[in-house]
């Protein structure tokens, strides 16, 4: 939707994806789109050295989310925002509806 | 001019900032460097962040370092003398979501630098604080405010518009005892 303004379709993704979600990692990302690990790692280191995304380690895991320092974040999340209505509603959900609450270790389900 | 081993890091921020100007590579000083400098390195940075106003290209960067012996290392400009290392984050100059408007040119015995207002660089550390929680940074701005003369009025406005006047409300007495 938003491909050739940001110049990259797992750009887009990425970025609807943070939006959606408020952060998340490289493999995370492409499994949930299903599309190559190492083109979104690209675009997520990118976008960090831009200063966009800002990163954290958590265990081993490199989480990103939108730097809060970046001047125009409210601008590129509002963007992201009215480009995730046009999305097919399926989609919306699924990136929207997922488990966040906590989940002790062993539970069966 | 002094050996590069023997710089503190207001005299090696001058060498790269003069080098990079000669080339016509304008850029200003942000980040820790600039509490380092404003406290008498009562807090000691190591990174120095330049952000370069002309945006111009990582080859020219790297050139113009190069002649005066950096070499580049994961995205960061290290001379082999020297503990301090440069980085050059991209732009644009800003403090939160506001443009910085007031950039402040020190004079050193080894030449000029371009830095981030005193008032500015404690903004840059709450900004960090306020959004990531980070009581360092924290820290850093009120060392900043104990040392140098800031603009504790344009402190609150400006946390204001960042939505943050709430967080700012808690720690102005921190402030306030802070200011010599």
């Amino acid at each position: 939707m938003l491909e050739t303004l940001l110049g990259s379709g797992n750009r887009e993704k990425v970025l609807v994806f943070l939006y959606a979600r408020q952060d998340g990692y490289a493999r995370e990302i492409s499994r949930f789109f299903n599309t190559d690990l190492n083109q979104i790692q690209k675009q997520l280191e990118r976008l960090e050295i831009g200063g966009i995304l800002a990163s954290r380690m958590v265990g081993r895991t490199r989480l990103y989310s939108f730097n809060p320092r970046y001047p125009f974040t409210t601008d590129i999340k509002s963007l992201m925002g009215n480009a995730f209505k046009f999305y097919p509603q399926e989609l919306q959900d699924s990136l929207v509806i997922t488990r966040r609450r906590p989940r002790r270790k062993g539970k069966p389900l | 001019m002094k050996a590069v081993k023997n710089m503190n890091l207001s005299e090696f921020a001058v060498l790269v900032y003069n080098q990079l100007k000669k080339k016509g590579i304008r850029c200003v000083l942000t980040g820790g460097a600039c509490v380092s400098i404003y406290t008498d390195n009562q807090y000691q940075s190591y990174d120095l962040d330049f952000i370069d106003e002309t945006e111009s290209s990582r080859k020219k960067v790297n050139q113009a370092l190069s002649e005066i012996g950096f070499f580049e290392e994961n995205r960061y400009f290290r001379h082999p003398d020297s503990k301090f290392f440069v980085e050059f984050p991209s732009g644009p100059l800003s403090v939160g979501s506001e443009p910085v408007k007031n950039i402040v040119t020190l004079k050193f015995p080894s030449g000029q630098l371009k830095l981030l207002s005193p008032t500015d660089c404690a903004k840059d550390r709450l900004s960090a604080y306020y959004h990531w929680n980070d009581r360092q940074s924290l820290e850093q701005a009120l060392l900043v405010a104990k040392n140098q003369k800031i603009d504790l009025k344009e402190i609150r406005r400006w946390s204001k518009h960042e939505n943050k006047l709430r967080e700012f409300n808690l720690i102005q007495k921190l402030f306030n005892n802070n200011i010599p």
